[in-house]
């Protein structure tokens, strides 16, 4: 009988072992992303600030700050053509075909180039053909027709207007700026790529 | 690293609430409205690009009352071709040209017919019947969307083991209990059932501690809640837009960059209503562009600090395909880690990859290895050849 009441009294000893250990397992929380070794003993993670980290220093806690407002950087010209809202943009466009020249001359690698990017960049709503049937549209995901870049109404502008629809999106703003995706170079290959779809 | 919660999340199953909820509001407005052809709301997306009827001014006049200010037969040439009409000297065409900043409405290829039914619809404040068709069309697209994440999930689920940890404690559980009965209550007489039990519970917990330890610090199957339920499963495997639409860093940078709410705005502009979500999640991203204020994305992919790695060297002269590091992204709703990204792992992928000379102007400065293997001193060149193995190329 005194056995017996020993071998509880172990158990619950036992269980208090045990409790702890089956509650620690129970992680779930998605956003910890585990255990390391060291890890903040500058192994795994480091002091200095990367990218995409919160930073203390600046107020807004971004450590990947724009430039200053007016900086311009070595070897760019800012944008020549103010685009804040629809009526800037449309009195722009219209000046950009005299304004921006094309430096650019085609050639058979630049022009593969421009494809390439032609199919990241403008496919997916203008199609692979520029019909204005991508797949965006298509589909019914994006309500509005993009325009034909085939046709004459896009291929009798100057290269300077396209380049300005391009960087600051379209007059209606259907079609959103994309100078922040795409580098000046990129623009003109894929302007230059545009011109032999309507061969 | 031990276990990481693995639930897939609530929009699986708001899901087909959602479907079946959206189908019958389509299927009651469209029995409820009244019009002209679908053809004439399809056409009139060209117009809606610079046109509201009775929403005001955008770029061009605003068209409610069009119909009854204007003839038919003026309208009609308007439409068709503008420029035209403007370069024959209608006043008209011309006052409204002037009127509007003269920008000029492109030309649309439609038949005098397409035009009417058109000023009909517009006439009608944009009403349209027979609907049902476009009902049934959107439909598809949604039951599209509910294939194969979870099957996808659970796959990966089974690969691991996951249960390590449940077995580990089981067997923490038997080996203490056997070495007490052994040691102090000694209700079992037999000794080797105490020996055999505390054996392979050893051997067995040795392992799983190896292969955790061995886990430590890397992160496989993460898979984080982001702030915006954003499915890549959605727009990169269902819509199709390319890796580098959004992240067009990734040729260029060592981070292959999370896109800014602007390059959301390209589209959500336009759309603000998700087919899983609803408005919800995408209101996000214009709150985020009222504020200011850059949406806090959950980073999964990290690499130790001590580790450099950049994508574009990747991406240009490695021409390594996003999918070869990243998993099957565009079938994934929320992101998850497939890869351990282990020093083992990127080791593997520079020994046995072999370098593409061809078509890739990146190797032509190398060119001692080029003669060797037209001289057949090397009979393939990996990574490796090229100093891939070396430690400073990554530790540094």
């Amino acid at each position: 009988m005194k056995l017996k009441i020993d071998a509880m009294k172990y158990l619950r000893l036992l269980a208090l072992f045990v409790i702890p250990l089956l509650l620690l397992s129970c992680n779930k929380d998605k956003n910890n992303p585990g255990y390391d070794y060291m890890g903040y003993q500058d192994m795994y993670y480091t002091k200095f600030y990367k990218a995409y980290s919160p930073n203390s220093v600046f107020s807004d806690s971004i450590t990947n700050q724009l430039p200053a407002d007016g900086a311009i950087a070595r070897g760019t010209m800012p944008f020549p053509l103010p685009a804040g809202n629809i009526g800037e943009r449309a009195a722009s466009q219209m000046q950009s075909g005299a304004v921006i020249l094309n430096p650019t001359t085609p050639d058979e690698e630049s022009l593969a180039k421009g494809k390439e990017l032609y199919g990241v960049f403008c496919s997916s709503c203008h199609g692979a053909q520029g019909k204005g049937d991508g797949h965006l549209y298509t589909s019914k995901l994006f309500p509005a027709k993009p325009t034909s870049l085939v046709e004459a109404y896009v291929q009798n502008k100057k290269d300077g207007e396209i380049y300005f629809v391009i960087t600051k999106g379209s007059i209606s703003g259907l079609m959103g700026p994309h100078g922040s995706q795409i580098t000046p170079d990129e623009r003109w290959m894929i302007i230059n790529y545009i011109r032999t779809l309507a061969q | 690293m031990i276990i990481n919660g693995f639930v897939p999340k609530k929009p699986f199953a708001l899901k087909g609430f959602l479907t079946t909820g959206a189908l019958s509001l389509l299927l009651f407005f469209s029995y409820t409205t009244f019009g002209q052809s679908a053809e004439a709301e399809k056409n009139f997306a060209v117009c809606k690009a610079c046109h509201t009827i009775g929403g005001g001014k955008l770029v061009g006049p605003d068209l409610k009352g069009v119909t009854e200010k204007y003839d038919e037969e003026w309208l009609i040439k308007f439409i068709q071709n503008s420029t035209q009409l403007i370069e024959s000297g209608d006043a008209q065409a011309i006052k409204v040209f002037e009127e509007f900043n003269k920008i000029p409405m492109p030309p649309n290829a439609l038949s005098d017919e397409q035009v009417k039914d058109l000023l009909l619809y517009i006439a009608n404040d944009g009403k349209v019947s027979g609907s049902a068709e476009t009902a049934v069309v959107e439909t598809e697209a949604v039951e599209d969307v509910n294939e194969s994440a979870e099957q996808l999930l659970a796959e990966l689920k089974r690969d691991d083991a996951r249960n390590m940890q449940t077995t580990f404690v089981v067997l923490l559980i038997l080996l203490l209990i056997s070495v007490f009965d052994l040691v102090v209550i000694r209700l079992i007489k037999a000794k080797w059932i105490h020996i055999i039990i505390i054996l392979i519970s050893v051997v067995v917990m040795g392992e799983i501690l190896f292969v955790e330890a061995a886990a430590l610090g890397r992160q496989q199957y993460y898979q984080p809640e982001q702030p915006v339920w954003f499915s890549h499963k959605v727009h990169a495997g269902q819509n199709k837009i390319d890796c580098k639409y959004c992240h067009f860093t990734a040729d260029k940078s060592m981070h292959a960059g999370i896109p800014p709410v602007q390059v959301c705005l390209n589209c959500h502009n336009q759309v603000r209503e998700g087919k899983i979500t609803g408005t919800e999640e995408i209101a996000k991203i214009h709150q985020a562009v009222a504020d200011n204020k850059p949406i806090e994305w959950i980073k999964v992919h990290n690499l130790p600090d001590h580790v450099y790695f950049n994508h574009a060297q990747h991406v240009n002269a490695g021409k390594v395909d996003c999918n070869d590091c990243h998993g099957e992204v565009e079938k994934m709703d929320e992101i998850i880690q497939v890869e351990d990204l282990s020093m083992g792992w990127c080791v593997e992928c520079h020994r046995t990859t072999e370098v593409q000379f061809a078509s890739n102007k990146f190797y032509e400065q190398y060119l001692s290895t080029h003669e060797k293997l037209k001289n057949g001193e090397l009979d393939k060149v990996t990574v490796q050849t090229m100093g891939g193995d070396e430690c400073q190329k990554c530790h540094y």
